[in-house]
């Protein structure tokens, strides 16, 4: 038994004390159990991450033996490496600082409804530990289907409006979307391989085909896109924002989303095999980036636009997966942990002060009001908008740096995308904070409490400083201490990319541009918007497409879930209810004849029973007969 | 003979190999054939070749000989069906005592005990059924 | 051998019961040791404890798998009547008989999992049916449950029909009902080798009548028309009985026929001569689960979706046919346990509310705070959540499958029936948590049915986290 095993354990805990004793704990005990059990997941984390920089990687101890047929043996085993320490401390200090501001955020809640939402919010935690945690693809799976639940749960907490209900169902239906591309691919790799294990895996990749590799990490990204809301299945995170403002933070900005990124980080040498697959991850994300950061420009709900450039953000971390800088990808993980995270709890904060009013048109002026607020958020948006020397100017230059090495196109497209951030950022901060108050209730304005703000000065000074544990190659050699760290974890797939070293002078160069092009953007957004009056008249043309989210979900709509329902519909109506009948008339008079012969003996309806099943017997047998013909159609086609 | 082993045995290599197959039940076949076709000349020849004189007293259920009263689709005391039932199963247990009978010798001491068992089931039913009440007549 | 006896002996004594002992009440205690007593009578017999020494002639054998069902059956049905008895005693008047019924059930199922011929197949098949018919109408004043016993009779006979048809064919064929000799029979080898390999279109015709004909039992979609009609006709709690622990006995009796047709020498024997039940037993999936999960979608009582979800279980048990391996072996074991435990909880928590509909179980959570939790865990292991049983019980099905190593795009499309299937369970813990309403139940539940469904759900999560436990019993 080691330290680690510690970790999940006290979230655990914690949502068991919680979710039994909710209704008899008073709610600062509730806060303090919630809190308290995720700081010391966190210490634990520090401990752990220090024998890691010790010492490399520490051995996989199996728990318990999982499942042992004859043929296959999955251990309840947990890798603690350089990657799942870093995602340790992302997930258990930015989910401290989180959990110490749910305190004050779901304050007026009802006691037990506030037991249930850290109880939720503990168990969110442990399963997100489990994900990181686990060192096979199974244990990934278990705390993959269990974040998804704790996010169903908390997506649907106010339960009382269905609107929200029928969000978080969104959410589930789309997750498991793509874990049916997880477990198959958990399953061609049982199929292939006989095991699970990353190391077993990793060790034995040259067994697999091209096609095994393809396909299963293909399959992979199918998960990797549910759970990290990349195109086509992005569109329940904008609808989760119907969650608490503080989840919205946790799980759909800063940990779970992420989920997929470190699954492919954690499967990088499948990848480094699989051009084909990286060239897809690389499109994908990158068209998911473009994607989110053009609905963005148009949101007025102040957590839509947040959600929208959650995805874009993610598709930026695809891109750099896809381009083979898994170190860049993780890294923006976590910058934008902070930064985000601090973003989404400024807008809590600002949400709080307005009584629950979202849409920025109403807003304005909040500068007066809400000093701390309003700087921790104007510095994590100036550290999205990638303005150096702040964190996002090192993360995403390092992920557009390697797409430039790819494909230029790649990272031409990318920057586009990063001066739309940076506008669309820079019009959300100016709309709330600058200009004059549009709303109605100036005198409830007021700045949030302690266990509010702490949080939020915390993470923007993450956000500050964050990036400088990354710094690129052209600025300081060997100063990138984040690549060192991780380098064990990715050496396998090192040693099959080709080194190619981009031009010193080139690079900066680009960098400078962007830059420039940037603060650009920003000082637009800005003279635009602090004056901003809502406009009355409707939008038209572009604007209208973005402003309804380009019509994704109308397009879903009415392609997969009508077609869906009225199948169903179909199924119901006439092969349920008629089919029968149906096709006693279809087959003619005679039939029609001994239908009604058989009546006079049964009644109706089991006597159209018992004829379907003759014919289904008799089609059987046909089947049975022919089969060799049947098999070779189905060889065909498949 | 062709067209009849290829009905009766699928054969992907079309050879008639082991015994026990289809030419064993060609009789049967024939047999069938014979006994359906006897009864359907039978009937259809009685059917078309005799005379037809429908008379209501012709058309009236044979109830030897006795005018029948209202219609037979009358509900019936449940415990008419319920003493028939009861019979028949006792009357099935007697049916089991002839072929015992024959072999009564034969089957020595062994015999007579699986005979006892028997006998012993059907009473613990019989047992069973009066103090069920199955047997009371009147309410 | 001990199971079947003392099931019946067990089963009379109780028909006495009714008889000399008049408070109704101590029925389902008696029923109770009743089953204890057939429980420890099984587990000495898997110890090699043998109360009965008859000499069948090879018609039953008993082997681990055999025995080791009867064990999760007798369980499960020790289970079932302590969760429901005081349900089951308020179908009617004569209490004491459908216990005495569901005994010979159990002498029927124990015959199922040992038979070795094909008579003492259809026996088996018939004693477990024949009580059937009864306990389904036996609300005797309820014109559903009437409607429902005819339509099972009739149907039932018919499919007996079919049996019997093809146990004559296949006796025609191959001289012999005991299965060993059966299939060692087929397919026939031509004198000069490999080349006049032929098979009987008598005993496939049988065999193809055979599979109808359980397929029917097990509620295997085209045959499972009775199904949602019985169901849901039938008083709830024999329902319960019904889909789950009879229903996974039908299976036991299905891989006990196919085992040796599709084990060893006679798969590659059987592909020589372009003779493979697979394909076969691939289209039944697909259909059962299609029927199953889509029409479960637009059920608007939970019972009749029960119904409909029973038959899409069905459709992933059915995986243990199709692939016949010991994956499979073993995850039939697994999903038995997985899914008739799970089902009697529904079931137990469904008898007790006063509406079937999705709309009876709104606000179930506040109301009844217990019931609504430990029927979460239960609908979940249905869905094949993960850390519930249900998830190991689908991943055995589909690993085994993927183990055959052909018709991969079955799984996908069980994986994605799975998928849809968490629609329908979650609209009733959405109905339970997310929507309000005063869930009415019938009467107030009693403390020792709360913890008896609390120990169910812990159970389930048992095995959801070392499914290993289970398996290592039947190792044992």
């Amino acid at each position: 038994m080691n330290l680690v095993y510690l970790v999940p354990l006290f979230p655990l805990l914690g949502f068991l004390i919680n979710g039994l004793l909710r209704k008899s704990l008073s709610k600062s005990l509730i806060g303090i159990i919630g809190s308290g059990a995720i700081l010391a997941s966190f210490i634990v984390s520090i401990l752990l991450f220090l024998q890691v920089k010790e010492q490399g990687a520490l051995p996989v101890e199996p728990l318990f033996t999982f499942i042992n047929t004859g043929t296959f043996n999955i251990g309840f085993a947990f890798q603690v490496d350089q990657l799942s320490t870093i995602f340790l401390l992302i997930i258990t200090g930015v989910g401290f600082l989180i959990h110490v501001y749910s305190t004050a955020y779901m304050h007026d809640e009802e006691t037990k409804h506030f037991g249930r939402y850290f109880a939720y919010l503990n168990l969110f935690v442990f399963s997100m530990l489990l994900l990181v945690l686990g060192a096979n693809y199974l244990i990934m799976f278990l705390g993959w289907e269990g974040v998804g639940l704790c996010s169903y749960l908390l997506i649907g907490f106010w339960f009382k409006v269905d609107n929200y209900n029928v969000a978080a169902r969104k959410a589930f239906v789309m997750n498991r979307i793509g874990d049916v591309g997880f477990l198959l691919a958990m399953f061609w790799l049982l199929q292939k391989l006989g095991t699970l294990n990353y190391a077993d895996v990793f060790a034995n990749y040259k067994n697999l085909s091209g096609t095994d590799i393809t396909g299963i990490t293909l399959l992979l990204f199918l998960g990797a896109a549910g759970k990290s809301a990349q195109i086509p299945l992005y569109t329940w995170l904008p609808d989760a924002m119907a969650g608490p403002t503080p989840v919205s933070a946790l799980i759909h900005a800063a940990t779970m989303v992420t989920a997929g990124i470190y699954m492919i980080a954690r499967s990088n040498i499948l990848y480094t095999l699989a051009p084909l697959t990286e060239n897809v991850v690389a499109i994908i994300g990158l068209a998911t980036a473009i994607l989110g950061a053009t609905i963005a420009l148009k949101q007025n709900d102040i957590k839509k636009v947040l959600a929208y450039s959650t995805v874009s953000q993610l598709g930026y971390m695809f891109l750099g997966l896809g381009v083979g800088a898994y170190t860049g990808a993780v890294f923006h993980v976590m910058t934008h942990a902070f930064f985000k995270a601090c973003l989404f709890l400024g807008a809590g904060s600002v949400i709080h002060a307005m009584s629950g009013e979202q849409d920025m048109r109403y807003m304005g002026g909040l500068k007066k009001w809400m000093p701390i607020t309003n700087i921790t958020f104007l510095l994590s948006c100036l550290a999205i908008a990638g303005v150096p020397p702040l964190s996002g100017f090192f993360s995403k230059d390092e992920i557009l740096a390697a797409a430039d090495l790819h494909n230029p196109v790649l990272y031409w497209v990318g920057v586009a995308g990063a001066l739309m951030t940076a506008f669309y950022m820079f019009r959300l901060y100016a709309a709330t904070f600058l200009g004059k108050f549009r709303g109605t209730h100036e005198h409830h304005l007021h700045e949030s409490p302690a266990a509010m703000t702490i949080p939020l000065i915390v993470l923007a000074i993450l956000a500050v400083v964050g990036g400088f544990i990354g710094i690129p190659e052209v600025f300081a050699k060997d100063a990138h201490w984040l690549e060192h760290f991780l380098a064990p974890v990715f050496a396998q797939s090192k040693a099959l990319q080709p080194e190619h070293l981009g031009d010193a002078t080139h690079e900066l160069m680009l960098m400078g541009i962007v830059t420039v092009l940037s603060i650009v953007m920003i000082v637009w957004a800005w003279r635009k918007y602090s004056k901003y009056q809502p406009a009355a008249e409707e939008e038209t043309g572009l604007g209208k497409v973005l402003e309804n989210k380009w019509y994704v979900d109308e397009a879903y709509n009415a392609a997969v879930v009508k077609p869906v329902n009225s199948f169903g519909g179909f199924l119901k109506n006439v092969v349920e209810k008629s089919g029968i009948d149906g096709i006693v008339n279809g087959a003619g008079r005679f039939v029609q004849y001994s239908a009604r012969q058989l009546r006079l003996l049964q009644s109706g309806q089991v006597g159209s029973y018992l004829l379907f099943m003759v014919l289904s017997i008799v089609v059987l047998f046909l089947i049975f007969w022919n089969q060799g013909i049947i098999i070779a159609f189905i060889q065909k086609i498949f | 003979m062709q067209l009849i082993n290829a009905l009766l045995q699928a054969n992907t290599t079309a050879v008639a190999t082991a015994t026990g197959t289809a030419a064993d039940y060609f009789p049967i076949g024939i047999q069938l054939l014979f006994a359906i076709g006897f009864v359907a000349v039978m009937i259809g020849g009685s059917h078309l070749l005799g005379p037809k004189r429908r008379t209501a007293d012709k058309l009236e259920n044979f109830t030897s000989g006795i005018e029948s009263h209202g219609t037979a689709r009358q509900p019936m005391a449940i415990k008419y069906f319920l003493v028939a039932i009861l019979f028949v199963l006792f009357d099935v247990e007697v049916i089991f005592f002839y072929p015992y009978a024959v072999n009564f010798r034969d089957l020595g001491w062994q015999g007579f005990g699986e005979v006892l068992l028997f006998v012993s089931f059907f009473l613990i039913g019989f047992i069973y059924i009066i103090k069920k009440g199955a047997l009371i007549w009147e309410d | 051998m001990n199971a079947i006896i003392l099931s019946v002996i067990i089963g009379v004594v109780m028909m006495f019961c009714s008889v000399f002992v008049p408070n109704k009440n101590s029925y389902r205690h008696i029923a109770s040791i009743g089953l204890v007593l057939l429980l420890a009578g099984n587990i000495a017999e898997m110890h090699g404890f043998s109360l009965f020494h008859i000499n069948t002639k090879g018609m039953l054998s008993y082997d681990n798998f055999g025995l080791f069902f009867n064990t999760i059956a007798i369980a499960s049905t020790l289970i079932y009547v302590l969760l429901s008895g005081r349900d089951i005693q308020k179908i009617g008047t004569y209490v004491a008989e459908y216990f005495v019924l569901i005994f010979f059930v159990l002498c029927g199922i124990a015959i199922l999992s040992s038979y070795n011929n094909l008579l003492m197949l259809f026996l088996g098949i018939e004693i477990l049916s024949i009580p059937l018919y009864i306990l389904t109408g036996s609300d005797k004043r309820n014109m559903m449950s009437n409607e429902a016993a005819l339509k099972y009779l009739l149907m039932g006979s018919f499919s007996t029909g079919l049996m019997l048809m093809g146990i004559a064919l296949i006796y025609g064929a191959t001289g012999s009902f005991n299965i060993e000799v059966i299939h060692a029979a087929s397919p026939q080898q031509g004198a000069n080798g490999m080349s006049e390999l032929s098979v009987s279109f008598l005993e496939i015709m049988g065999m193809l009548l055979l599979m109808v004909s359980i397929g029917f039992k097990v509620s295997a979609a085209p045959f499972h028309f009775w199904t949602p009609d019985v169901y849901d006709g039938a008083p709830a709690v024999i329902t319960s009985f019904m889909a789950t622990i009879v229903k996974v006995a039908g299976f036991i009796a299905f891989i006990k026929l196919f085992d040796a047709r599709m084990l060893g020498t006679s798969v590659e024997t059987n592909k020589l001569i372009g003779v493979d039940w697979k394909l076969l037993f691939a289209i039944i999936i697909i259909c059962t689960l299609l029927v199953g999960n889509v029409t479960a979608v637009f059920q608007q009582s939970v019972k009749r979706m029960l119904a409909y979800s029973s038959i899409a279980q069905a459709g992933f048990m059915l995986f243990a046919l199709f692939s016949m391996n010991d994956v499979a072996k073993e995850g039939i074991l697994v999903y038995s346990v997985a899914y008739s435990l799970a089902t009697i909880g529904i079931f137990a928590i469904l008898v007790k509310m006063k509406d079937f509909t999705f709309e009876g179980y709104n606000g179930l959570g506040k109301t009844q705070p217990v019931l609504a939790f430990t029927n979460t865990i239960f609908l979940l292991s249905l869905a094949g959540i993960p850390l519930t049983a249900g998830f190991f019980a689908k991943f055995f099905m589909l690993e085994s499958a993927i183990k055959t190593g052909t018709y991969l795009w079955l799984v996908i499309a069980a994986v994605v029936f799975a998928a849809i299937s968490v629609y329908y369970y979650f609209r009733v813990i959405q109905a339970m948590y997310f929507k309000a309403g005063d869930a009415a139940v019938v009467e107030a539940p009693t403390m020792s049915f709360k913890i008896g469904l609390l120990l169910l759900a812990a159970i389930i999560i048992y095995f959801g986290i070392f499914p290993q436990a289970l398996l290592s019993w039947f190792y044992f």
